[in-house]
């Protein structure tokens, strides 16, 4: 078990490692002179260049900048933002708990709709309800979230002027307590339901993969033919069973998932770290960028180490593989 | 889910094939899939025929954000240019870069999956650890990082999508390739001292083929929901048209809202194009799961 | 084992319930404070709130006194509002200078200037905004970052006379536009109190509580979301008769529209709508559409740096022949807009009207380059430089995040394919192509187009065209050289009247035209649909709301 521990935590170092080293590399293949294009006015003085230089840490040799930014980084510094003068790490900070709290109240809705279907497509493996969920899955998991995003804001915000035209609240409301916290929750709706329609459709084709997995073994034909009711089998042995892969792709699959953030964020301006990729982008603001990437692939391995660990005390068999 | 079922070489590889795409074509969703391909691929390789106005040119002042007419069929942009014929052009970049990037992906993948399954040891070891780094990979922020870095170009957004997705295919390449390795028709080729880049070519490779054809799909599909979402974030080639960068002028232009024939065909392209090679790759994986032909009654 | 696994998938369901009730209840705290000063404002009648629309690319992101003020539309919009400056240019058609913390100024030379400020005028703090502060503004704040360095307010010594008199010594004469305009345009005058303990990284300073003097104090600000201000009670100007303006920021054009037409925002934050959107606002209830010359111009700029025939006068004469104007006026701006042939708008009293005016000529653009001796040699549609055989093709990166750019750019090519020059259009980052444009020498472009907002006081515009040999501080993006024009334009920046004034501007204005560093097509509308059953009296300057152009939030009025 410890060397288990250990071993994983030593992967994930390195993998980290690397993408810090890689982040380096990718940003300083970046066209044009960065420090120049911080300016907008390009009445800029080569001293003022020079000073703007060094206060970025781009002086000096490709081998002294990396240096600096390693050990910028492990002081929790990830550099000047260039649009907005101030740390990256505050930047990215304050836009952290509107994306958890989008993602995870989607992500919350998905698994318990995904799991449900998934699991009844599962156990009616090859009749007509199986192969209309899994078809309606497989449409919801291919209509991209942006373009999804996009028809939900024509329809209901637009055309049906029913639903908030983005952001996250009302602005300049004024609201207090429990109506700011609902006036959150109403601007929330769409760009929650852009995700949580791709989401479900993953969720339901991983848990009826599972579910047929699991179907086939031999606890459940035992089960079977110890003449147990349907339903009963169904929750107590198959369905329960069939979670856990679940749980662990869904830890393989966040860096894929974090794509419906991205893309939803950008359609409804939702201000999270999603849309601070997207700003990022538009303005060019390479330390910016280069933190948001980091953060997410940090969120990524320790959400995968947590996920591992879960599953090592949940599933003593993993323990054994290794 | 690929990985299980395989068909043994020695048999006559045509009667194969052919029984494969026959299972293919009576699963509902394989068919659903192929024809919806079939009628994309049409597109794309008679688009000259098809589209009615050129779609690069721009129009007079008189046909900007006219309605479908029988002159446009699904109306005009706001340059001015005809949606039916970009939609119909766009269909050629988007399955071109799918193609070309799934090959790209799959050729790498099925490469270093067959070298790391093949030879294991510390070569393996290593080819693992790089595909788990990649696969560790928030794809779509690196794709955004990449495509920001490295400039909106149809080759860059290609270049980003191989690098990115390869790892993937090589690590189910590699565990078939491990289960093969035991099987006693690679042993036989062993034994008589075939060398090694034969057993690896000749014997495994048509093996994982059938695993290759499901990857490649799963690619296509892939490259082509990438290539959109990178254009609609506008990193995309705004020079070539494609159903992303249509989504991300109309979306740029103000006229969104006003002008639906502008925004639903390209949506609905990418959806239909994307849904019907994830059908085609559920088709195809159903298949070639053991058993599939027996409880179909073949 | 069973329980076990049973209680790990609820338990983990419960703990993302949990957080998510959480992290609401966390976000929901954060919002108390903020909206605590609303509950006692909301005694009195409902404050009349006037309330703008901007996209996402426009907002606001920080309040530090950075470029992200003077380049983002909303900053553009917020900075006068919220801080005084020593004059304020006013509204059309005369555009006068008014006097605003300063009552008056004189100067015998142009190169000495006094100002007397107003006395008893106070921060929103409280403090009172003296010659200290003005000092400090001009010692400090203006070199703090490239974006507030303007010629007119670099000066060589500055003398606080007494608390409401200042006397400054200017580097260089400044003939403010025949003496209409005194110096300190677009220079804010920011508390000394405030900013003196950072004064040395101004630009990094987080100026959460943006203190300034102006007609709005800063209620509430949410970075990228939206902008509250409240009147300025004590204000000594006239106005504003609205108690609150809220800037918000929606996530694209479309979005923004689609408020206006909802009746949740009252006008368009900047520059107004993109003509494709106006025909939507037609004849609409409440809604009326006003439209004015725009403030912005766009040009085609030319490398003469990048040794390609794109140096030569003939091939450049005849690409802006060439260009079919009045299609680009159609298609790009559905007919919102009008020709124009240099910096200075038709209207304006220095506008020469006998410039060279390249109208669109598609043989005579074929003559030129014929006569320049360019054929088709190698027959394949593009023409050859006689010289060395390349072919005319140019390299033409175009903003990409603009896309009247990115459709002038094509219309542009479509029509000089038909004389035979092929342009590669690239659509390129803004800030990757405004690299490559502000340095011509790194040869990474050959044409391309800019745009600049000049304005009526244009006298900062001309530095497009200064050599760098005379001091061109990279504004120059054709790395232009003529020693007649820096000489007119060293002569009109001190001149002291405005004939003498007008005659550089004329001449300037000719040279331009015929060495062609950059051509001039077309000068976009502002085309800005407001909503009136909330407000009414917008006032026009090229637009109801752009930087030279606050005047709408401090004089409209709340509809009885």
């Amino acid at each position: 078990m410890r060397n288990f521990l250990i071993r994983k935590v030593i992967a994930s170092i390195v993998t980290l490692y690397a993408i810090v080293t890689a982040n380096f590399v990718i940003f300083r293949m970046a066209p044009g002179d960065p420090i120049r294009m911080m300016f907008r006015d390009p009445r800029v003085s080569a001293e003022q260049l020079a000073e703007q230089t060094e206060k970025f840490g781009l002086s000096g040799s490709l081998w002294d900048q990396y240096l600096a930014y390693m050990g910028n980084l492990l002081q929790g510094d990830l550099g000047l933002s260039f649009w907005q003068k101030r740390p990256v790490i505050d930047v990215i900070a304050e836009r952290i708990p509107q994306t958890l709290m989008l993602v995870l109240t989607a992500l919350a809705l998905a698994v318990l709709i995904g799991t449900f279907f998934g699991a009844l497509a599962g156990w009616k493996s090859g009749k007509k309800t199986d192969s209309i969920i899994l078809s309606t899955s497989l449409t919801l998991y291919s209509i991209p979230s942006f373009a999804m995003g996009i028809v939900l804001l024509m329809v209901f915000a637009y055309i049906l002027t029913i639903f908030p035209l983005g952001g996250i609240r009302t602005p300049a409301s004024g609201f207090t307590g429990i109506r700011s916290v609902l006036d959150v929750l109403w601007h929330m709706i769409l760009p929650a339901f852009s995700i949580i329609l791709w989401y479900v459709g993953e969720y339901i084709l991983l848990t009826r993969s599972s579910m047929l997995d699991v179907l086939g073994q031999d606890y459940i034909l035992t089960a079977r033919a110890k003449g147990l009711r349907e339903r009963l089998i169904r929750k107590r042995h198959a369905l329960r069973n069939a979670l856990l892969p679940v749980i662990t792709i869904t830890g393989v699959n966040l860096g894929f998932a974090v794509a419906g953030i991205i893309e939803a964020e950008t359609v409804f301006s939702w201000p999270g770290v999603g849309r601070l990729i997207y700003d990022a982008v538009l303005k060019r603001d390479y330390p910016l960028l280069q933190g948001v990437f980091l953060v997410f692939a940090a969120a990524i391995i320790l959400a995968n180490f947590v996920i591992d660990l879960i599953y090592s005390f949940v599933d003593p068999r993993i323990r054994v593989g290794e | 889910m690929a990985e299980t079922g395989l068909l043994k070489t020695t048999d006559t590889q045509k009667k194969k094939t052919r029984e494969f795409f026959q299972l293919l074509l009576g699963h509902g969703m394989g068919k659903t899939g192929i024809i919806i391909i079939i009628i994309f691929l049409v597109m794309a390789f008679f688009s000259p025929l098809l589209w009615t106005n050129d779609p690069y040119k721009s129009g007079e002042a008189k046909d900007i954000l006219v309605k479908p007419s029988a002159e446009f069929w699904l109306g005009t942009d706001d340059m001015g240019k005809d949606v039916w014929s970009q939609v119909v052009y766009g269909a050629r970049v988007s399955i071109m870069i799918g193609f070309i990037a799934a090959v790209i992906t799959v050729v790498t993948g099925a490469f270093v999956g067959i070298v790391a399954g093949f030879f294991g040891g510390k070569l393996e070891e290593g080819l693992m650890r790089i595909v788990d780094f990649f696969m560790m990979l928030p794809i779509l922020p690196l794709m955004i990082v990449l495509a920001a870095v490295l400039g909106p170009s149809i080759w860059n957004i290609v270049f980003v999508i191989s690098v990115v997705s390869w790892p993937t295919t090589a690590r189910v390449v590699r565990s078939q390739v491990l289960s093969l390795k035991e099987r006693p028709f690679i042993e036989a080729a062993r034994c008589i001292g075939a060398p090694n880049k034969r057993i690896m070519f000749r014997e495994i490779l048509p093996n994982v083929v059938p695993l290759l054809f499901a990857q490649s799909i799963l690619m296509i599909t892939e490259t082509i929901y990438a290539e959109s979402v990178l254009s609609f974030l506008g990193l995309g080639d705004a020079s070539k048209i494609s159903w992303g960068q249509m989504l991300h002028f109309a979306f740029e232009s103000g006229a969104m809202s006003n002008s639906p024939w502008w925004v639903i065909p390209p949506i609905l392209s990418i959806v239909l194009l994307i849904v019907s090679f994830s059908f085609l790759g559920t088709a195809v994986s159903d298949v070639l799961t053991p058993g599939y032909k027996e409880k179909r009654g073949y | 084992m069973r329980t076990t696994k049973h209680g790990l998938h609820r338990g983990l369901l419960i703990a993302l319930t949990l957080f998510v009730v959480l992290s609401m209840a966390v976000f929901a705290g954060g919002q108390q404070e903020g909206a605590g000063q609303a509950e006692g404002g909301a005694e009195q009648a409902e404050p009349v709130r006037m309330t703008a629309g901007f996209t996402q690319e426009e907002s606001l992101e920080t309040l530090s006194p950075t470029d992200a003020w003077q380049y983002g539309e909303m900053g553009c919009m917020f900075w006068p509002l919220v801080y005084d400056q020593l004059w304020i240019m006013g509204p059309g058609p005369d555009y006068e200078a008014i006097p605003a913390l300063a009552k008056s100024w004189e100067t015998e030379d142009n190169q000495t200037w006094t100002f007397h400020l107003r006395e008893g005028v106070e921060f929103h703090d409280g403090e009172e905004v003296t010659a200290e502060d003005v000092e400090f503004t001009l010692e400090y704040f203006v070199h703090s970052d490239p974006v507030w360095e303007y010629q007119e307010v670099m000066t060589t010594d500055i003398q606080v006379i007494d608390k409401y008199t200042i006397q400054f010594t200017l580097e260089e004469p400044h003939g403010g536009a025949g003496g209409k305009y005194p110096p300190g345009f677009w220079t804010p005058i920011v508390p000394k109190h405030i900013f003196e303990p950072v004064k040395d990284s101004i630009p990094s300073y987080p100026n959460e509580e943006a203190i300034g003097s102006g007609p709005f104090q800063l209620k509430e600000f949410k970075s990228g979301e939206f902008v509250w201000l409240e009147k300025n009670e004590d204000w000594w100007g006239e106005g504003p008769y609205v108690d609150e303006v809220v800037f918000r920021m929606f996530g694209s054009e479309d979005a923004r529209d689609m408020a206006l037409k909802r009746g949740d925002i009252d006008m368009i934050g900047y520059a107004g709508v993109d003509p494709v959107s106006a025909k939507q606002f037609e004849g609409l209830d409440n809604i009326e559409i006003l439209t004015a010359g725009g403030l912005q111009i766009p040009w085609v700029t030319f490398n003469l740096h990048n040794d390609t025939p794109i140096q030569d006068l003939a091939v450049r004469q005849a690409i802006m022949y060439a260009i079919n104007k009045q299609r680009i006026a159609d298609i790009v701006y559905l007919g919102y807009a009008e020709r124009v042939y240099g910096f200075i708008y038709p209207e304006m009293s220095e506008f020469n009207p006998n410039v060279k005016r390249y109208n669109y000529d598609v043989d005579k653009a074929k003559e030129v380059l014929a006569g320049a001796g360019y054929t088709d040699t190698d027959g394949n549609g593009v023409l050859n430089d006689p010289e060395t055989g390349e072919d005319l093709e140019f390299e033409g990166p175009i903003n990409s995040q603009k896309t009247y750019m990115i459709k002038t750019m094509r219309l542009i090519s479509e029509d000089l394919a038909e004389i035979g020059i092929k342009i590669n259009v690239k659509p390129t980052d803004q800030s990757t192509l405004l690299d490559y444009l502000y340095d011509p020498v790194s040869d990474n472009y050959t044409i391309s187009l800019i745009d600049e907002e000049p304005g009526p006081y244009a006298d900062w515009v001309w530095e497009f065209a200064r050599s760098y040999e005379n001091g061109g501080e990279g504004w120059n993006t054709a790395y232009y050289n003529s020693e007649e024009f820096d000489s007119h334009l060293k002569a009109l920046l001190s001149a002291d009247t405005l004939e003498e004034r007008k005659e550089h501007s004329y001449a300037m204005q000719r040279i331009l035209s015929e060495d062609l560093p950059f051509g001039f097509l077309v000068r976009p509308e502002a085309i800005d649909p407001v909503r009136t059953d909330n407000v009414t009296g917008y006032v026009e300057a090229m637009g109801i709301s752009n930087w030279i152009n606050p005047w709408s939030y401090i004089k409209a009025k709340p509809v009885e």
